[in-house]
């Protein structure tokens, strides 16, 4: 084990663009668990955790939900690790009471069996009438069509004491479809995860609070050829479980810089300007946590992770550190947390050069 | 934002590259349609000056 001092570090893996690793039922975690121990402290998003009925809890992992990823790496907010976080559940009215009672029975088996702290729960005012739509990139991407009852849902729990929300909206059933079939064949692109995102991202942006996101649907038909990678969507009847997971101790979104100076200094808060590296898909680097990084100048490792975009560091003008694999970008966090240069690491090593106009000097 | 009339929309555009940082250029094109919920650089058409195709859900 290192004995440096930890490298925050965050993990992008896009929701909805087909990642080849991350790009299924939380089959990013492995990497993530990696990276976490390479760089000690691994700041990531639902997206890479969220495995339905499968998850994993490390201290050194901070479960922090897109946008609320996105303002940290732009310096808006700092994030303040909690023992635990009080977990309000916000179901969508859409949702039909044998699949409410299912994800209520979820609720009370994390607070009987995990120690959760999960309540009050609230049903929307109205249905949130989520619809599902692809991009002409093919990335999925969907709507809300009620935001203003999630919205007002949200504001209760809030003011209810919930400190963090776990949301459930009634995703619309397409057994037949194709994009499934291709999901779930580990050939395409998660329908669901464009809209998901659109819902707790306005969660999280209004209400400043850890939020994370759950689709209802209905159990699909048994598919003996389904891929490794989509498994952890078929072990029960919801996908809530990692969510109330996740959230329980996700950090506390802080305000950055604060209005006021802090009452005590912290060293548990994780401040923007403590980021030490950005992992992300070497062909998805046009989002808004990896931009602002490469702009503050934090090392941005691109891992090769096929999916259906090709935004790469070549066609945005980004320097990057290449890696083949998860694998070889924990090997570079190892270095960057060492204070080895990556390019010590690299042959052949070029030599170095006087500039011109200078003189040699020491 | 009031809550009543929070509503979605979405959105591409076309961006053409100036010099400089891009986040800025980005959060300006997007600007004048709504307050970015998510957004995407989904493709760039490399030349001199490259264009750059953004996919977002803005809150209009």
């Amino acid at each position: 084990m290192t004995a440096a001092r930890p490298l925050p570090t965050l993990l992008v893996i896009p929701t909805g663009i087909g990642c080849e690793l991350g790009g299924y039922a939380g089959d990013g975690l492995p990497a993530a668990r990696l990276l976490a121990a390479a760089s000690g402290c691994l700041i990531t998003h639902p997206n890479v955790m969220n495995g339905a009925a499968l998850y994993w809890s490390d201290p050194r992992i901070h479960y922090v939900e897109g946008s609320a990823l996105d303002r940290f790496a732009a310096g808006a907010i700092a994030l303040r690790p909690v023992r635990r976080q009080r977990v309000g559940l916000l179901l969508d009215a859409g949702i039909e009471e044998e699949l409410r009672w299912r994800h209520l029975q979820v609720a009370d088996g994390c607070r009987a069996s995990l120690g959760l702290e999960i309540g009050p729960v609230l049903t929307t005012d109205e249905p949130l009438a989520v619809t599902l739509s692809q991009g002409a990139s093919g990335a999925s991407w969907g709507e809300l069509g009620r935001p203003d009852a999630l919205l007002r849902a949200g504001q209760q729990l809030k003011a209810a004491g919930a400190t963090a929300i776990a949301v459930v909206a009634r995703f619309p059933d397409d057994p037949g479809s194709e994009a499934l079939a291709a999901y779930r064949s580990g050939a395409g692109v998660d329908a669901l995860a464009g809209a998901e995102a659109v819902v707790s991202h306005l969660l999280s942006r209004e209400l400043g609070l850890p939020c994370a996101h759950a689709p209802a649907l209905s159990p699909l038909p048994l598919d003996p050829a389904l891929d490794p990678r989509a498994a952890g969507e078929e072990l029960g009847y919801t996908f809530l479980a990692c969510v109330l997971v996740g959230l329980s101790r996700a950090p506390d979104l802080l305000p950055w810089p604060p209005a006021e100076p802090l009452a005590a200094a912290d060293p548990a808060l994780l401040r923007p300007e403590a980021i030490g590296a950005v992992v992300a898909p070497a062909g998805a680097l046009g989002g808004a946590a990896v931009l602002a990084c490469a702009e503050r100048g934090i090392p941005l490792i691109a891992v090769d992770n096929p999916s259906v975009l090709a935004v790469s560091a070549e066609a945005l003008g980004l320097e990057v550190l290449p890696a083949a694999s998860y694998a070889e970008a924990a090997g570079h966090l190892l270095a960057l947390r060492e204070g080895i240069a990556p390019a010590a690491l690299q042959r052949p090593l070029a030599r170095l050069l006087l500039k011109p106009g200078h003189t040699e000097s020491h | 934002m009031s809550v009543a009339a929070a509503r979605l929309r979405p959105l591409t555009l076309q961006l053409v590259r100036q010099p400089g940082p891009l986040l800025a250029q980005i959060e300006a094109a997007l600007a004048p349609h709504g307050v970015p919920l998510r957004w995407a650089i989904t493709a760039v058409e490399p030349g001199a000056a490259a264009v750059l195709t953004l996919e977002a859900v803005v809150l209009a």
